[in-house]
């Protein structure tokens, strides 16, 4: 079983792949948690690591965690199946359709699903589990279905040749298959749940409380720097622990032959019934949150109005000018470009290092650990780190895309560690038994398989910045917010206005993110379709 | 004598694009068929509709003289053997070539000694345990027989089994496959392009007739290289 | 075919790369600061205010603050107050900007025992009200502005209803109100956190009882105030079903100012002006600014007319002034309150933990 061992003649410069990842993440991650946990301490925090409240508080959260990543994935996996492996009129769309729930700011979100459930769903535990699953389809469906998607399904041929029914085929052929992919996706769900802090503070109840919104209280209400220090601590064990056994069940997950396979026709008959159910069921799950959104904005004073979306241009009700709502769009689609490069630079070369030994293996676990990182802590620490002399990065407005792309980094190397791992490394000693010197020969091996999901992880890179709040108003300049600070703003006051616009907001938010989702698996898609046709 | 297999005017072909019509023949008991024909002229797509991934345009498929032609393929007892090994990648030898008994009902223990009697006359004794990783191209390809030969087959399909493989190695496997062949007494449909395989292996070789208009080529992927 | 993957690759960095670049270059240029973007430009004439995520103030002062001191003024956010406040302490003596606005009198004991702030005196710290003028922590805070978290009514649904609405807090727990009021929670809301230190303030040691009572009543908690006003209040706009819901006191004119065209004549809403808190903003000086001239200059021009009379509107808070004029829509529509209710920051400083936990075994949260 030779999962994570390098090619014999890789390239030289693949053993340096992790020193620019490791750069990265000592400088913007490692780096302000040091200044941060110098300034703070622990002091008698450390009582909060034996307090039976933070314990509870975590064996709440494991549980509501866990229920939502079973959700995701029992909603997710179908998904990852219609959106990424057959080819039909409208497929790119559904593929980037289940991407936008993941983008939505967590209060647009909660918005959405009070809109669409009324007020008489009761807050809790329900709800909670719901919202997270609905947030993070796109997890699963992404990394599942990149997987899914060059999965070779003759291999549920031969065992149906040999006696197996589909669904015995599925499980004992299929899913052994895509277990990296899922086990790497059921990792980040249930950390993405259990580290929850917007659905859990909107839409929860006591019993889903998590040690995020513990963090928070500690900071930023009873301003107990060193509880708070102690319950990111326990946050930041657990965290790396579950990240820890979802790498290890990808890193046993064996090679097989994958090939850059054609999108397949829609069955005839009953199965192809099936899938054109799953496709419809798929869109229609994550659009009935944004259609409610939508029909939010086209509404006024009780009847149907474009009013929201022509005040679009500037809202200055009064004398207040928060800015003008499209103004915000350049400033996040420019954040969402910047992080995408700079993550999918550092997340693409940590899951390379992966393919090479020792050390970088390090780096490639290190790289997921922004995840366990508690929001709060990183924030201050960034602050402290980079927002005053001698080095203050705030007014570069490098320090927003950075943060995001801390966030988005580990989605990457969830994205393409396992596609690299799946990829037969014999490739690359056939290209070099032909002569290719050994940078010829990686590019020719790989070089397919990485630009597919490449682009892939930079499309949701971008999303995860368009989407991101907390970053954007923590350590950005005033003048210059984001649509999802924006929406927020506009949420934070009264009226019909406001609502009405932050609605019609939300709903660009969700074109946005669509177009440039589209735009990008375009661009992935032609390059596979181009591999496919040079094999 | 009841043909093992037959075809009876069968149309193959995607959706509403045919690729070849009128196909009839018969497998007799313990005999081995060579299929030829060029590149594209849908040996592929015949095997995979007699084995039932894809389903028949018309015609019937019969097996053991029962119209197989609307049964699920895991109820077909056709086995099939293609280009690459295809083994399942998370199973190791034994649990690969036991696949099919176990999931006919039969118990772990037995199924792993008929694995053992079958990978042994292969000449793959000690590999038992062996990740399927670790297996030189031939012995992938000899474990992929022996999976398909496990279950007893009413009919072995090859589907250019050898081509991959460099010519030497290809040699010395038309032979042994022949031999396991006739030793498990199965019947067997060898496709390939080159006559000279088909001549060694095959007691009679037949070939696909042209398609009225000639069509793409088989299960709607591009044709590998020849 | 290689030759065409290669181009179409370069063209694809390419476009990526001008737009980012783009992205830069216009991100640099924004007007609303006037900054440039550069660093280094910032140490001659630029002072940097910190402020919470709700600050706003009309961008023609800040320009004219700019021609009056030859100061760029540069407003970052870092969160809300409480994350403001929380990382203005763990900076304290080295601070991330030369001023903060924005700190209320919940959190600010905290931030002056930490210290935080280098004592100011305003030029115009004669002009405050009188019941503020005292309100300095030694000179070291100046009053901004000041608010009232109060229950707002949605007086349709009580006209509609024939039931008088209530009127003081003791009203929220009689049974014709069962069910019918969302309230914010204290650990993750200003106005929550508010409207708790309100009855512990009315209540003294029985608070716990009266929230007991509440919760019999069928109080609902929200986790923010956009969930609260917007998702569950009646008058939200979004088909919330409770009538009642802790808010601002200055709720009803927002309401006329953020509603559409056709402006209504009234707002659909009015204040419960019983069992308010009383909420105050203050600006000071960091200590250890690196601008401190500049600080004060802001400090200066938070307190000027111009900057107290844009308040109102900007933020929906009153001017801590005593001779600024309100705008019309405040003085017919925003509510009065006699008596607030008010703690002491040391007492609020020293009690929270325990009241928050007692407010969470209390209400099962």
């Amino acid at each position: 079983m030779g999962g994570g061992d390098g090619p014999l003649n890789a390239p030289r410069w693949l053993g340096w792949a992790w020193a620019i990842p490791a750069a990265f993440l000592a400088a913007f991650l490692v780096y302000p948690v040091i200044v941060l946990g110098a300034r703070v301490g622990l002091g008698d925090g450390w009582s909060g690591l034996t307090a039976a409240s933070t314990w509870q508080v975590a064996g709440l959260a494991a549980v509501q965690a866990l229920a939502s990543t079973i959700l995701a994935l029992v909603v997710g996996i179908p998904m990852a199946n219609v959106v990424s492996r057959y080819r039909y009129r409208g497929r790119a769309l559904a593929q980037a359709m289940v991407t936008v729930p993941f983008v939505l700011p967590t209060v647009v979100v909660a918005l959405a699903f009070r809109s669409l459930l009324g007020s008489g769903v009761p807050q809790g535990f329900a709800l909670v589990v719901v919202a997270h699953a609905y947030v993070n389809l796109a997890v699963v469906a992404r990394i599942v279905g990149a997987q899914w998607a060059q999965h070779d399904d003759r291999y549920e041929n031969v065992a149906r040749t040999l006696g197996a029914t589909r669904w015995q085929a599925f499980v004992t052929v299929t899913l052994p298959g895509l277990r990296g992919a899922i086990a790497s996706s059921a990792a980040v769900v249930f950390v993405f749940s259990f580290t929850s802090l917007g659905i859990v503070l909107l839409l929860g109840d006591s019993t889903t409380r998590t040690l995020e919104s513990q963090i928070l209280r500690q900071t930023s209400v009873l301003l107990d720097f060193p509880g708070a220090a102690a319950t990111a601590v326990i946050q930041l064990v657990l965290v790396t622990g579950v990240l820890l056994a979802g790498a290890m069940a990808g890193r046993r997950s064996p090679r097989r032959t994958m090939r850059p396979v054609a999108l397949r026709p829609v069955p005839a008959g009953l199965s192809g019934i099936v899938v054109r159910v799953a496709v419809a069921t798929t869109v229609i799950i994550v659009i009935a949150p944004v259609a409610a959104l939508l029909l939010d904005s086209l509404r006024a004073g009780g009847a149907w109005s474009t009013a929201w979306w022509s005040a679009m241009g500037s809202v200055d009700a009064g004398t207040t000018r928060i800015g003008s709502p499209l103004g915000a769009l350049g400033m996040s689609l420019g954040y969402a470009l910047v992080t995408a490069v700079i993550a999918s630079i550092v997340g693409g070369l940590a899951a390379v290092a992966v393919l090479s030994r020792g050390r970088a293996r390090v780096v490639a676990l290190l790289a997921i650990a922004p995840l366990g990182v508690s929001a709060a802590t990183l924030g201050l620490g960034t602050l402290l780190a980079f927002g005053r002399g001698p080095i203050d990065l705030r007014g570069t407005g490098l320090l927003v895309p950075i943060a995001h792309a801390l966030v988005a980094v580990p989605l990457v190397v969830a994205v393409v560690a396992p596609a690299l791992r799946a990829t037969d490394s014999r490739r690359l000693a056939v290209a070099a038994s032909l002569g290719a010197r050994p940078t010829r020969a990686f590019v020719t091996a790989y070089g397919s398989v990485l630009r597919v999901v490449m682009l892939a992880s930079a499309a949701l890179a971008g999303a995860v910045s368009l989407g991101e709040f907390g970053a954007a108003s923590f350590l950005a300049r005033a003048g210059n917010p984001t649509v999802p600070v924006q929406i927020v703003r506009l949420l934070s006051r009264p009226g019909e206005e406001s609502y009405g616009v932050a609605a019609a907001l939300a709903v660009v938010l969700v074109a946005l993110t669509l177009a440039l989702v589209l735009l990008v698996d375009r661009f992935g898609m032609s390059a596979l379709q181009r591999s496919a046709r040079t094999a | 004598m009841t043909p093992r297999l037959a075809a009876d005017d069968l149309v193959i072909g995607h959706g509403s694009t045919v690729i070849a019509a009128g196909i009839s023949f018969e497998v007799m008991p313990r005999e081995i068929v060579a299929v030829v024909g060029p590149s594209g002229s849908g040996k592929s797509t015949l095997l995979a509709t007699l084995a039932g991934v894809i389903p028949a345009l018309s015609g019937r498929v019969l097996v053991d003289g029962a119209d197989v032609t609307q049964v699920p393929i895991h109820h077909r007892g056709i086995g099939m053997i293609f280009q690459e090994p295809l083994l399942f990648p998370h199973l190791d030898v034994t649990d690969n070539v036991a696949y099919g008994l176990r999931r006919q009902g039969m118990s772990r223990a037995e199924a792993n000694e008929r694995a053992a009697t079958l990978l042994q006359w292969l000449g793959l004794a000690g590999y038992e345990r062996t990740s399927v990783d670790q297996l030189s191209g031939g012995q992938a390809q000899r474990v992929a027989l022996a999976r398909a030969l496990a279950p007893r087959p009413a009919v072995l399909l090859l589907d250019e089994p050898f081509s991959a493989l460099d010519a030497d190695l290809r040699r010395r496997l038309v032979i042994e496959v022949s031999e396991a062949l006739r030793h498990e007494g199965t019947a067997a449909i060898h496709v390939t392009h080159d006559l000279a395989e088909a001549a060694a292996m095959a007691d009679r070789v037949i070939t696909v007739p042209e398609a009225p208009e000639s069509g793409p080529s088989a299960l709607g992927r591009p044709a590998p290289p020849a | 075919m290689a030759v065409s993957r290669i181009r179409r690759t370069t063209g694809l960095v390419l476009i990526i790369g001008s737009l980012v670049l783009t992205a830069a270059c216009s991100s640099g240029g924004g007007t609303d600061a006037g900054t440039t973007g550069s660093p280094t430009a910032a140490e001659a004439g630029t002072v940097t205010l910190l402020a919470h995520d709700s600050f706003v103030v009309s961008e023609a002062l800040t320009e004219e603050f700019t021609a009056a001191t030859g100061l760029t003024l540069e407003v970052v956010t870092a969160g809300d107050a409480g994350t403001m406040v929380a990382g203005a302490i763990l900076a304290a003596g080295s601070p991330t900007a030369d001023v903060m606005f924005g700190v209320d009198n919940t959190l600010a004991s905290r931030a002056l025992d930490a210290g935080v702030f280098e004592a100011y005196k305003a030029t115009d710290a004669a002009r405050l009200r009188p019941e503020l003028a005292g309100d300095t922590a030694d000179g070291r805070l100046t009053p901004i502005d000041f608010g009232d978290v109060c229950i707002n009514i949605d007086d349709r649904y009580f006209a509609d209803a024939d039931v008088a609405a209530p009127t003081t807090l003791d009203d929220l727990t009689r049974p014709e109100f069962k069910d019918l009021l969302v309230v914010e929670d204290p650990g993750t809301s200003s106005p929550g956190l508010a409207f708790l230190l309100a009855t512990i303030a009315r209540y003294g040691d029985d608070w716990t009882d009266y929230w007991q009572r509440l919760r019999d009543n069928g109080v609902s908690v929200a986790g923010s105030w956009t969930d609260a006003y917007t998702g569950q209040f009646s008058a939200g706009g979004s088909g919330g079903t409770r009538p009642l819901v802790v808010s601002y006191a200055t709720s009803p004119p927002a309401e006329i100012v953020y509603a559409s065209d056709p402006k209504p004549t009234r707002p659909s809403t009015s204040v419960m002006t019983d069992g308010c808190y009383r909420q105050v903003e203050y600006a000071g000086v960091l200590a250890g600014a690196s601008n401190p001239d500049g600080a004060r200059a802001v400090v200066d021009w938070l307190l000027s007319e111009p900057v107290q009379a844009d308040l109102p509107l900007s933020m929906f808070v009153f001017p801590a002034r005593a001779d600024v004029p309100l705008p019309d829509v405040f003085t017919r529509f925003a509510a009065t309150v006699p008596a607030p209710l008010q703690l002491d920051a040391q007492q609020v400083a020293e009690g929270l933990p325990d009241w928050l936990a007692e407010w969470g075994a209390v209400m099962g949260r």
